[in-house]
């Protein structure tokens, strides 16, 4: 259970603490990565070391060149 | 009643849906291109075709990764490179695949690719609903409210006298 805070300083660090966390999962979300979900939706990642992880990659980067050149 | 929704406009249907997507192409099963989001404005006449190409040999790749995965195939990939992010979703009939924005929420994005998807197939239209300036003006009235709320029809089974029986 989330600790109260009291205090205007306490306050500001819970605050400065939720705005971190959510910049780091703002920025974990854009990592570079591969997903596949199965048919009901459970997500399993393609490690970077697996076979064909570098070949997805690239035809996604290939992908994405091609749909912003199309970007107003 | 909503138009059906055809494979040649399906991919502009997922640009319509999502603001964050800057392209989609969709797949037969054969692979060959069924239609494409805005097709003028490709940079040069095989655009559409190339990332349909791109995106048929992106779900090859995918199969290959996972073909020693003890699971089922997978329905959908999502890939997240520098630039942007790729999403795809197929059917034994239909492939889907767009070009997102980076920062993309891929909830929605997969979750309107698999509703496009399942529409194709005959499942339920998507309703989009209308701003109030979009809207036709008409009578403040409780028949034409009801009109626009999204309410599932309960009860279609039941007898024409109500069913009340005690």
């Amino acid at each position: 259970m989330k600790e109260k805070r009291k205090g205007p300083i306490s306050r500001a660090a819970g605050l400065a603490e939720g705005v971190a966390a959510t910049v780091r999962r703002m920025q974990r979300e854009r990592e570079p990565r591969v997903l596949v979900y199965d048919p009901s939706g459970y997500a399993r990642l393609v490690q970077p070391e697996a076979r064909g992880h570098a070949r997805i990659m690239e035809i996604a980067e290939q992908m994405v060149s091609r749909g912003e050149g199309r970007e107003n | 009643m909503a138009d059906t929704l055809t494979p040649e406009h399906a991919a502009e249907r997922l640009c319509e849906l999502s603001a964050d997507v800057r392209a989609a192409v969709l797949l037969d099963a054969a692979g060959s291109l069924a239609g494409a989001s805005d097709e003028g404005g490709w940079e040069g006449p095989d655009g559409a075709r190339a990332l349909g190409e791109l995106a048929r040999q992106l779900f090859e790749e995918v199969d290959r990764a996972t073909r020693d995965w003890d699971v089922e195939p997978p329905e959908q990939v999502e890939v997240q490179v520098p630039g942007g992010a790729v999403f795809g979703s197929r059917t034994p009939r239909w492939t889907l695949a767009a070009v997102a924005k980076r920062g993309a929420l891929s909830s929605l994005i997969l979750y309107d690719l698999k509703a496009l998807l399942g529409e194709l197939e005959g499942g339920p239209p998507i309703r989009r609903s209308r701003s109030a300036e979009e809207r036709a003006a008409g009578p403040a009235t409780e028949e034409f409210a009801a009109e626009e709320l999204p309410m599932p029809e309960l009860g279609g089974d039941a007898p024409a006298d109500g069913g009340a029986s005690a």
